[in-house]
């Protein structure tokens, strides 16, 4: 039995709104095909987008993309190749704003996505909170299960980097 | 996915200008594009340095040693990328309980006959051969194998069909230049053996390249020992394809006289090798066949071989993950 | 990929080319990239250019099928997978 405790970062908080099995397969290690295309996309974008400003900033078990701060505030950025799954992009955000106030900071956070030219604000309400709390317990619980959750098709298999593993 | 070089011919290999750079004896030297290759053949005599493999390192590309008889030498294997505690684990845990091994070797064996009844069967239509009793004694194999009481008889039975399945080849080939009689290895003593025996290798090396890009360790097999053997997890993987990828692609360069007598020497030793020539004919025929893609049924989108390949390495993680049992890939044609 | 920029660039330009494609003639590359190696490649030479004065040409096929090529005259670089 594998039991080692997983790490909760901004990473799963967003894979967990997207699909719990790439959870489950996060948390023992097993990483997604580095050679995907749409993977590879995503880390082009990453990585020439805001060149200027970008600085990754590491904080506990979170990477944050770069932060930026004006008038004594701070606002962590997070950058999207897509606004298609804004949900878990924002939910993941927040996560990042959770653990900095946990940690006695407050912040603000902004997406972005540089191909679409916008850019989302995100605030830590005490519902996104809420919202957290459950999503960090389900995430330990499900990391604890002996055997993934069988695959589901849905709206981002097509382009997941998991596809050849699920369903092939 | 990446490309597949093969150097042929002797010379050295360098890193420079943040890529790589061929150069050999009498020809012009040559930039090779790291960016988009995985691994690279290499057959002729090569130097290179440190630097270069440190440079493979950090881009991930597997390198592959063949020695004079193109009989493989070993592998650059890089520092493992893909790490994961629980998927070694789960594999090591998976080959020590006797029972679950069992099941995943013979499920291993089953896929390997079923590929060979569909190659026979194949010829079988095609060339109107009466090979009814191999394919009926294939069969019998295959029900045999999730009967049998360990893995040495297992093994034991997979050994026999794959010598019944043998038969079958001087049935087909008519050219008595493509006899293969009996199978010999190490040396092979007649062309079809020498052929057999090389295309193999390109087998194994292939799986064991698509399992670098998974979380298994290629030392633990389930069916081929692991004990005193540097891969194992590679042989498993090819036994499913070998039918379908190295003896149909045997028969279609035989049969359509791609290759030929003039194409193997002999050796003082006793042994018949493929010849520089008859070893670049058979490579680029390899290639073509690897990259050759179907539709996957469940994945709708095209897949080659070697993708192929990849996904059953998948299938077996899965299977050692208690996530979905290993069913193998079995040709439908 | 075809070429044209200026002389203390060119270099440079060939240099990032070849890590991705191979050298066909002078300012011609060819090869065959997936999606996102093709934009690494666009992004990488986009770095080096003056934008107001370079130019980079880009021929792309979706399948070899429909592409044909033929020389007249000497065949300078090979993209040959076996060497």
């Amino acid at each position: 039995m594998f039991s080692e405790l997983v790490k909760v970062n901004g990473y799963l908080v967003q894979a967990f709104s997207i699909c719990r099995r790439q959870v489950w397969l996060l948390a023992r290690g097993v990483t997604a095909e580095q050679s995907n295309e749409s993977l590879a996309l995503g880390r082009l974008v990453d990585q020439n987008s805001y060149a200027r400003e970008r600085h990754q900033v590491g904080f506990g078990d979170n990477k944050f993309d770069f932060v930026q701060g004006a008038d004594g505030e701070l606002v962590v950025c997070e950058v999207k190749k897509s606004s298609r799954a804004e949900r878990s992009a924002r939910l993941q955000l927040a996560h990042y704003l959770y653990d900095l106030q946990k940690a006695g900071i407050e912040a603000r956070g902004v997406l972005m996505f540089p191909t679409e030219k916008k850019r989302v604000e995100v605030e830590l309400t005490d519902a996104l909170k809420a919202e957290l709390d459950c999503v960090y317990a389900e995430i330990e619980s499900l990391a604890q299960r002996n055997v993934p959750p069988p695959a589901e098709h849905c709206k981002y298999c097509g382009k997941c980097a998991y596809a050849e593993y699920c369903w092939g | 996915m990446g490309k597949t070089l093969y150097l042929l011919s002797s010379g050295s290999l360098k890193r420079k200008d943040n890529t790589l750079f061929v150069e050999r004896v009498g020809e012009k030297p040559r930039f090779l594009p790291v960016e988009t290759t995985d691994e690279i053949m290499v057959m002729g005599e090569l130097d290179l340095n440190k630097s270069l493999l440190e440079f493979l390192t950090q881009k991930q590309i597997i390198l592959h040693f063949f020695n004079y008889h193109g009989y493989y030498a070993g592998t650059y294997y890089p520092r493992e990328h893909m790490n994961s505690g629980a998927v070694i684990l789960a594999q090591a845990a998976h080959y020590t309980d006797e029972a679950r091994r069992h099941k995943l070797a013979s499920t291993l064996i089953v896929g390997a006959i079923e590929n060979m009844r569909k190659v026979v069967a194949y010829y079988q239509r095609r060339a109107s051969l009466d090979v009814e009793d191999i394919l009926s004694d294939l069969e019998r194999f295959e029900a045999m194998a999730p009967q049998s009481g360990s893995v040495p008889a297992l093994m034991g039975i997979e050994g026999n069909a794959r010598n019944r399945y043998y038969q079958f080849f001087d049935r087909l080939v008519q050219d008595e230049a493509f006899k293969m009689v009996e199978r010999t290895r190490r040396p092979p003593s007649n062309r079809m053996n020498a052929l057999i025996s090389f295309l193999n290798s390109m087998c194994y090396i292939l799986a064991l390249s698509q399992i670098y890009r998974t979380h298994l360790d290629p030392r633990i097999g389930f069916l081929h020992e692991t004990n005193f053997r540097r891969f194992s997890l590679n042989l498993d993987l090819a036994e499913i394809f070998k039918p379908i990828l190295v003896d149909r692609l045997i028969f279609s360069l035989v049969n359509r006289r791609e290759i030929q007598e003039k194409h193997f020497e002999k050796e003082t030793g006793g042994g018949i090798y493929l010849n520089d020539r008859g070893r670049e004919i058979v490579l680029r025929a390899w290639e073509t066949r690897v990259n050759e893609t179907i539709e996957h049924p469940r994945l709708k989108r095209n897949v080659s071989y070697r993708g192929l390949m990849r996904m059953e390495a998948y299938k077996i993680q899965k299977h050692i993950l208690d996530d979905t049992p290993y069913d193998p890939f079995v040709s439908r044609w | 990929m075809f070429y044209d920029v200026g002389e203390k660039r060119v270099g440079k330009v060939l240099k990032t080319a070849r890590r991705y494609l191979t050298w066909i003639q002078n300012s011609v590359l060819e090869g065959d990239l997936s999606p996102a190696t093709f934009e690494a490649l666009k992004i990488d030479v986009r770095k080096i250019l003056d934008l107001q004065y370079d130019s980079v040409l880009f021929y792309a096929w979706r399948t070899e099928r429909y592409m044909s090529r033929e020389v007249v005259g000497v065949e300078r670089g090979c993209t040959d997978f076996m060497v």
